[in-house]
């Protein structure tokens, strides 16, 4: 089809649309995502959905982005949302898409189809998206030299037009993005012990060494702080300084293992193990063993499946069965159970508006 | 097989007949079943068959068939896609698909996909409801599905031809010869049924206003088959059945972006049989090599793949004693050795012997009871001690009554037990007690079923997250299921006008106890309707299906259904008779236009044609 008959049934199609969903229900006004929590849910057999609770906990829409967008699908395992502006951006790894949508009304504003491949976190530096993206998996049991395990990749996504520009490989396995100094730093926690640092006007890539099985990070200050938790061993956090690459470690007490979840939050570093979310100084040079709160769950699986500290706030999504819509809880920062609420199925993220 | 037994099938047919048409076929005495312990050990069960009168008034799919036709439930995941099976509100791998008499249903994934099956290949398919896995092993405790090839032994010389061409490309070929003389019978078969499958999802648009369809959703399904018999004299016959299968599919997308992925499923199946009958003794023997493989792409841009394959070899001993003339044993032995292997499981070998002993005592003219026992042992699982007990009794033409009182059991995979990772060699089978109560009545051409039932399962082996990121199969829940079934028919003949009307209705509740909700992806109704009208060469027919809604969240959020739906389609052909056969026919299906699906976002097609011709010289 030319694009300009596309451009024709677009246009008259949405003419219709618009005639149409005007005689719908005023559940939702336009901007009512504004001031509030947005939770991710990954999604199992069914499609993936953004949930959101205001600021007060009073509101609480459960499939937002279906009810600011009827007939549309958002895809299989949503996995993260980043911003740009008032533009939130929310990345379906499982039908390699991304969605753009207006972070405060969640109408749909574009879509980008081509050029992803299982992608997975995003991140917005000068001016651009970067986006990795897990491309091809290698088969089990893995072999040396499996493409799967070295065709990652970052897309470069315009965000002027919603097209991936250009791809910048990584030779290694991609998951979580953070950027900071112009700089991209990339962790991927099962086949890769490395963080790979990507300069994005040069695409060129450096590799720390940090050792294996690092998933969240956040920077601060000037220093990358990585949680890493290998199997069977006590979990550690390592500091990366940004500025001369070296590293120093925080060890975690020997019985903390399994740790995740880091979010740094207003000179605190927090993390979760099992049901337990803990907190230490940012400065403390030993981790606390001692929980701020317990939340009972009875997922296998889903246990802390979802975890951020915002606003004086903590927010934990359980991941329940994966079949049924799960839940969300909102506690204080000393451990006091604010507000419990049903969000969709697999929640993990939560992302503030 | 010898006039006793022929008489022991007539009797059991007539017991069960629900088509009238069945009746054509009972009168050839010459014709030799495969399977034909079926219809003489389970009186006390309630068994529809449907036969190639029916089967070619019906889209080539077994699932298309069945759903149309019985109370089983189905999900598509798009039309022509894998389909799995609910009957009597139990999972997808609690039905057996009988072909021939050897459970075929998959050994690595425990179910069978009926899209896989063309239901021209066959000559009858029954469904029999209830537990039956004293006869036919694991998966039998929904109920079983049969396909049968019959073989005729007359002088006869015949080719069938069926032409079909329909919308979205979907093309068939399917072709028999049928060579028998009164020692030798034959038949040949081969089949391909395909299509483009690009339909429109109705009403469904892109946010950019473009019309959605079925992308990715290509298939080909292609079947030969040989099927030979010879009696060697009046009290023995060797049989040799045999069908290579290969379906090619490309897997709809849900939305546009998806990664498009492609599933190739091949099967190869045999087996040779024989029978002896003297005096009060007789014997069957069984030897079969059942082989199932998939591929499966999950990017057709790419030669890469992963599969798994199995192989099994069957032998089965089955010696008959006529104790007294009214009482009858039967002693099963038989042994089964699989091997599975695949990308994702290693290689593993299974063994399973069997012991089973069945009698069945005739009272007298109306009163007939059942009893059967079956012990496995196995390399890979502690099996359950399975019983079934059964009777049927007529009160008079008019009614009859039958209750049935089974253990089954469904046996674990080898994706189960090995898939790496999370394979769990500790499981144990899930297993059920159940019990049914049929009435029948009858009345000249008209028949009401009426079966209750209650079903008790425990130990079903579900996936669920596990240790680190690894899914594991574990035995977790029970679950009841209980409910109805209606099955009615009525047979007409008003000179040259003929009328059959055929109908079902299920009701099912499948609870599970744990969390008291009914199971997912089980709908508490169903309702099948067909009326079909022939007079002279001209004959019109019509199918009803009604699906109530299902939930598909196990929690049974009333906001994540499935809608119900009623889709009807309606054919009509002329036979003109320029060989034994010429029928040129036309169908609309989804008459009515209607926007549907059976699983969440995998919409089916709306109104579509097919028309086709049947020809037999």
């Amino acid at each position: 089809m030319k694009f300009s008959k596309l451009f024709l049934v677009a246009l008259v199609s949405s003419l219709v649309f618009v005639s149409c969903t005007d005689n719908g229900t005023d559940s939702v006004d336009a901007g009512d995502y504004n001031n509030g929590v947005l939770v991710l849910n990954e999604g199992s057999s069914g499609q993936g959905s953004v949930s959101y609770v205001s600021d007060d906990l009073t509101t609480i829409v459960q499939d937002a982005y279906t009810t600011a967008n009827p007939a549309d699908l958002l895809g299989k395992y949503v996995q993260n949302i980043f911003f740009d502006g008032n533009k939130a951006f929310i990345i379906a790894g499982g039908s390699n898409k991304i969605t753009v949508v207006d972070r405060n009304t969640f109408k749909i504003i574009g879509k980008i189809e081509t050029g992803l491949k299982n992608p997975r976190y995003g991140v917005v530096s000068n001016g651009k998206a970067y986006v990795t993206n897990a491309n091809t998996y290698a088969a089990w049991p893995v072999t040396a030299g499996d493409a799967g395990n070295t065709d990652d990749y970052i897309a470069v996504i315009n965000l002027a037009t919603y097209t991936v520009d250009s791809k910048i490989q990584l030779n290694a396995t991609a998951n979580r993005i953070v950027t900071a100094n112009g700089k991209l730093y990339v962790t991927e926690p099962y086949n890769n012990d490395k963080l790979v640092v990507v300069n994005p006007t040069t695409s060129a890539i450096e590799n720390i060494n940090i050792g294996s099985d690092a998933d969240s990070m956040e920077e601060k200050d000037g220093v990358l702080y990585i949680l890493r938790s290998p199997f069977g061993v006590a979990s550690e956090i390592v500091k990366v300084k940004l500025a001369d690459a070296s590293l120093t470690k925080i060890a975690f007490p020997s019985d903390l293992k399994g740790v995740k979840n880091l979010d740094i939050e207003q000179n605190k570093i927090y993390y979760t193990k099992g049901t337990s979310v803990y907190g230490m100084s940012i400065s403390a040079s030993e981790a606390s063993f001692v929980p701020i709160l317990t939340y009972s769950s009875t997922s296998a699986y889903g246990k802390m499946y979802g975890f951020a500290v915002k606003n004086n706030r903590i927010y934990i999504g359980d991941g329940g069965d994966f079949t049924a819509n799960s839940k969300a809880y909102v506690y204080s920062l000393t451990g006091t159970l604010e507000k419990e609420f049903t969000v969709g199925v697999g929640p993990n993220g939560f992302y503030f508006n | 097989m010898t006039l006793k037994n022929y008489l022991f099938c007539l009797l059991a047919l007539l017991c069960q007949s629900l088509c009238a048409q069945i009746k054509d076929t009972i009168i050839l005495k010459e014709v030799v079943v495969s399977d034909s312990s079926l219809l003489r050990n389970n009186k006390s069960q309630s068994i529809l068959v449907l036969n190639d009168s029916i089967i070619i008034k019906n889209q080539p799919t077994l699932t298309s068939l069945l759903n149309y036709n019985s109370v089983l439930y189905f999900k598509e995941y798009g039309r022509g896609m894998l389909a799995t099976v609910s009957f009597r509100g139990t999972t997808s791998s609690q039905t057996a698909v009988i072909w021939n008499g050897i459970n075929v249903n998959s050994q690595l994934t425990g179910n069978a996909d009926f899209n896989t099956f063309t239901t021209l290949d066959f000559n009858t398919i029954s469904i029999k409801s209830g537990g039956g896995s004293v006869s036919y092993g694991s998966g039998a405790i929904g109920g079983t599905v049969h396909l049968v090839n019959n073989l005729v032994f007359k002088n006869n010389f015949e080719n069938d031809l069926r032409l079909d061409y329909g919308s979205y490309n979907t093309q068939g070929i399917n072709y028999k010869a049928l060579v028998s003389n009164k020692k030798w019978s034959s038949q040949f078969g081969f089949s391909r049924n395909s299509s483009t499958n690009d339909y429109e999802y109705l009403g469904l648009f892109t946010w950019k206003g473009i019309q959605r369809k079925n992308e990715n959703g290509q298939y080909a399904t292609t079947n030969v088959s040989a099927n030979l018999g010879y009696k060697i004299n009046d009290n023995s016959i060797v049989t040799f059945y045999s069908q290579t299968s290969n379906t090619d599919r490309n897997l709809s997308l849900i939305t546009e972006s998806d990664s498009k992925t492609k599933y190739i499923n091949s099967f190869s199946r045999n087996l040779l049989e024989y029978s002896q009958t003297k005096q009060r003794f007789n014997s069957n023997y069984k030897l079969a090599y059942i082989t199932e493989k998939y591929q499966y792409y999950d990017d057709i841009a790419l030669s890469k793949f992963s599969f798994g394959q199995s192989e099994s070899l069957i032998a089965k001993m089955d010696l008959g004693y006529q104790v007294l003339k009214s009482i009858r044993l039967n002693g099963i032995l038989d042994y089964n050795k699989t091997k599975g292997f695949g990308s994702s499981f290693g290689d593993n070998t299974r063994h399973i012997g069997a012991f089973a002993l069945k009698a069945v005592e005739k009272v007298n003219a109306n009163w007939e009871n059942e009893l059967g026992f079956r012990k496995e042992v196995s390399s890979d699982y502690d099996s359950p001690f399975l019983f079934s007990l059964g009777s049927t009794y007529s009160f008079s033409s008019f009614y009859t009554v039958k209750a049935n009182l089974s253990r089954n059991f469904r046996i674990p995979t080898f994706n189960d037990l090995y898939w790496q990772p999370g394979g769990n060699p500790n499981l144990k089978p899930e297993s059920s007690h159940q019990i049914e109560i049929g009435n029948i009545f009858t009345y000249k051409h008209f028949t009401i079923k009426e079966s209750v039932y209650f079903i008790k399962i425990k130990d079903l082996i579900r996936w669920v997250p596990g240790q680190g990121n690894n899914w594991s199969p574990e035995n977790t829940n029970r679950v009841e299921t209980y409910g109805s079934e209606t099955i009615l028919s009525w047979f007409a003949n008003f000179g040259k006008n003929k009328l059959f009307i055929n109908g079902t209705y299920a009701y099912t509740i499948s609870n599970n106890l744990e969390t008291a909700k009914q199971l997912f992806f089980v709908p508490f109704h169903k309702a099948t309707a067909a009326i079909s009208y022939s007079f002279n060469q001209f004959s019109v027919n019509c199918q009803q299906l009604y699906n109530g809604f299902v939930y598909t969240r196990s929690d049974n959020d009333p906001n994540e259904i499935i809608n119900a739906y009623w889709v009807s389609n309606i054919g009509i052909d002329y036979d003109f008779r320029c060989t034994k056969s010429f029928k040129l026919g036309f169908q609309v299906l989804n008459l009515w236009n209607k926007k549907y699906q059976s699983l969440e976002n995998r919409p089916l097609p709306g109104r579509n044609f097919n028309m086709y011709l049947i020809l037999k010289f």
